[in-house]
């Protein structure tokens, strides 16, 4: 019936799995080809010609310009915030590697919380040996282009990527009687986690990076770059009042790496 | 298989110690790659006890993505079931409101457990759902243990004889049914109906010899190690066009021809499988005939009525 009403007919001989998938293929490709996982180091002004007609960001720009020197742009797939907060994180750990020891323990030790927590053994197992393989490199001072290498790996970084997802969900379900009361849509906290933090490219809010910073005991600054009124970015501090390790720069629905 | 595939990637690591997991036939379900696909999968599973599969063995391919698992993998029933179409990808995803949200934490066995806990739910008028009665899906359960895949041989005796210890796994696929939900990919081009087209094209080809499968199976592997970088697309014989491939695409090597050739061995029930409305279209026809003999008649009757009645009138004039 559908075949008559769009003047579709059904050729038995052809295959149309073909220009269906090319087509997915090709927007896939797109955004692949046109964004690395994580760019190289850019100066801010990438993001003055991508916003060049728009004041209010030229001014927000301008601020974040006289507080940091660089940024580092991450693909816009729906796990930004966790490809970059990882990225950040391991170079800094390159830099200055006085947390390292403490990070890797609270690292190594999260698989059996997870466990114990009811998280399937065999699948977590697998991201976690991933994880670690990649904290033991930077451990091992390997250099910043191997680092590179190894993060911008799509299956390594998805793999990365997967592990501080459970992290986050694994945190928010220990905690679920303070974080309940911030669930949104009559959801239970193991519900939310389904949803909004164990499947893949599902963005991140301020509970995603409340509960890996609270989990993972690292300190991140986000500077907001919104249609707000003010000349200046707000920023905000995980958990507040805290030392930041790393600093990351949102503007809406994406986050991105800034360097002071 | 090792030397076929780069062992840096994930999904080629997790594959292989999935397939070390499941090695060994449980009583509920088996499930191993295929020898020369690390991206095909055989599974076979028993129909649960508590429904009208009871007694039921049925067979079934996986496929996998690339990307695994960070992308579900495609499910597609071999044996003639009433639940789910044959030869139709169905996929997998969470219930209701978000049918995106497949977990990467997820694996084959949270799959397969979700499909057996999934056969009894009804289908709803799902994309690839079948609502067969009771009685038919009884019948179609007993045959199942005489089916025959042209890669695994007969699957009646390969799961072990159940015990108490499957209750605990039925509890879990219950439990994970509730949660997941199953169904035939969307066709994007709006012609749904072109899978029933493609079921009674499948079903049409009677030819099953040896020589056709032993052709199959070269082809197959053939076009399996041609096709290592995109493994899961180089065996893509879905009947239906309309299940448009999550994997991509289904390369040169599988022609329509092949693809028919392929289904034939396979096929073994077309009288069972033949479905209920083609039986019901043989009753509405009679219907329609009675119907219309009874019209004219009365229309005849009629005629001569009025021709008699003009008669008596104009003879009382």
């Amino acid at each position: 019936m559908a075949e008559a009403d769009s003047g579709f007919n059904y050729d038995p001989t052809k295959n149309y799995d073909d220009q269906i998938c090319a087509q997915q293929r090709d927007i896939e490709k797109q955004i692949t080809d046109e964004q690395s996982l994580v760019s190289n180091i850019l100066s801010f002004d990438v993001l003055k010609t991508e916003y060049q007609d728009d004041q209010v960001f030229q001014n927000k720009i301008q601020d974040i310009k006289s507080r940091y020197k660089h940024m580092r742009k991450t693909r816009g797939d729906g796990n930004c915030f966790f490809r970059a907060f990882g990225f950040a994180y391991l170079e800094h750990l390159l830099k200055d590697d006085s947390d390292f020891p403490r990070f890797k323990e609270v690292a190594s030790k999260s698989k059996d919380e997870l466990v114990s927590l009811g998280f399937p053994q065999f699948t977590i197992e697998d991201f976690h040996d991933t994880f670690m393989e990649v904290i033991d490199k930077v451990g091992n001072k390997i250099s910043y282009e191997e680092f590179f290498q190894l993060y911008t790996d799509q299956g390594i970084s998805d793999y990365f990527v997967v592990y501080l997802r459970l992290i986050v969900s694994g945190h928010l379900q220990k905690e679920e009687d303070f974080f309940m009361n911030f669930v949104e849509g009559g959801r239970t906290v193991k519900e939310f986690c389904n949803q909004e933090v164990e499947p893949m490219h599902k963005e991140s809010d301020h509970i995603h990076i409340t509960a890996l910073t609270a989990a993972l005991g690292v300190t991140i600054r986000v500077e907001y770059m919104d249609r707000g009124d003010s000349d200046k970015c707000n920023q905000h501090d995980f958990p507040d009042g805290s030392k930041p390790d790393i600093f990351l720069l949102y503007r809406p629905g994406h986050y991105d790496i800034l360097y002071p | 298989m090792q030397n076929q595939y780069s062992m840096r990637s994930p999904a080629v690591k997790r594959l292989m110690k999935e397939a070390q997991e499941l090695r060994e036939p449980t009583e509920q379900y088996h499930v191993q790659p295929l020898d020369d696909n690390l991206f095909e999968w055989h599974f076979t599973i028993r129909g649960p006890a508590d429904s009208d599969f009871d007694g039921g063995i049925y067979h079934g391919r996986i496929i996998l993505p690339p990307d695994y698992p960070m992308k579900p993998p495609s499910i597609i029933l071999l044996t003639p079931n009433g639940r789910f179409e044959v030869y139709k990808k169905i996929c997998l995803s969470i219930s209701g409101h978000h049918p995106e949200s497949w977990q990467p934490s997820w694996s084959i066995r949270t799959a397969l457990l979700a499909i057996i806990g999934f056969m009894p739910t009804h289908g709803a008028g799902a994309i690839g759902s079948l609502d067969y009665t009771p009685e038919e899906r009884k019948v179609l359960a007993k045959k199942s243990n005489d089916w025959k895949c042209e890669n695994c041989g007969c699957i009646g005796h390969i799961l072990p004889p159940v015990t108490k210890a499957s209750e605990k796994t039925t509890q879990e696929a219950k439990e994970l049914a509730s949660q997941i939900a199953f169904q035939g990919e969307k066709p994007k081009d709006g012609s749904q109906s072109s899978s029933t087209q493609a079921e009674s094209n499948s079903s049409s080809t009677t030819t099953s010899s040896a020589t056709t499968s032993a052709a199959t199976s070269t082809t197959e592997s053939a076009s399996a190690t041609t096709n290592t970088s995109e493994p899961a697309s180089s065996s893509t014989p879905t009947t239906s066009f309309a299940s448009s491939s999550t994997s991509p695409g289904s390369t040169a090597t599988t022609s329509e021809g092949l693809r028919q050739r392929r289904l034939a061995p396979t096929q073994n029930y077309q009288n069972a499988e033949l479905p209920v409305h083609v039986r019901s279209n043989e009753t509405f026809s009679l219907f329609l005939i009675i119907f219309l003999v009874c019209a004219i008649g009365l229309l005849v009757l009629r005629r001569l009525y009025v021709a008699f009645n003009w008669g008596f009138l104009n003879e009382e004039l």
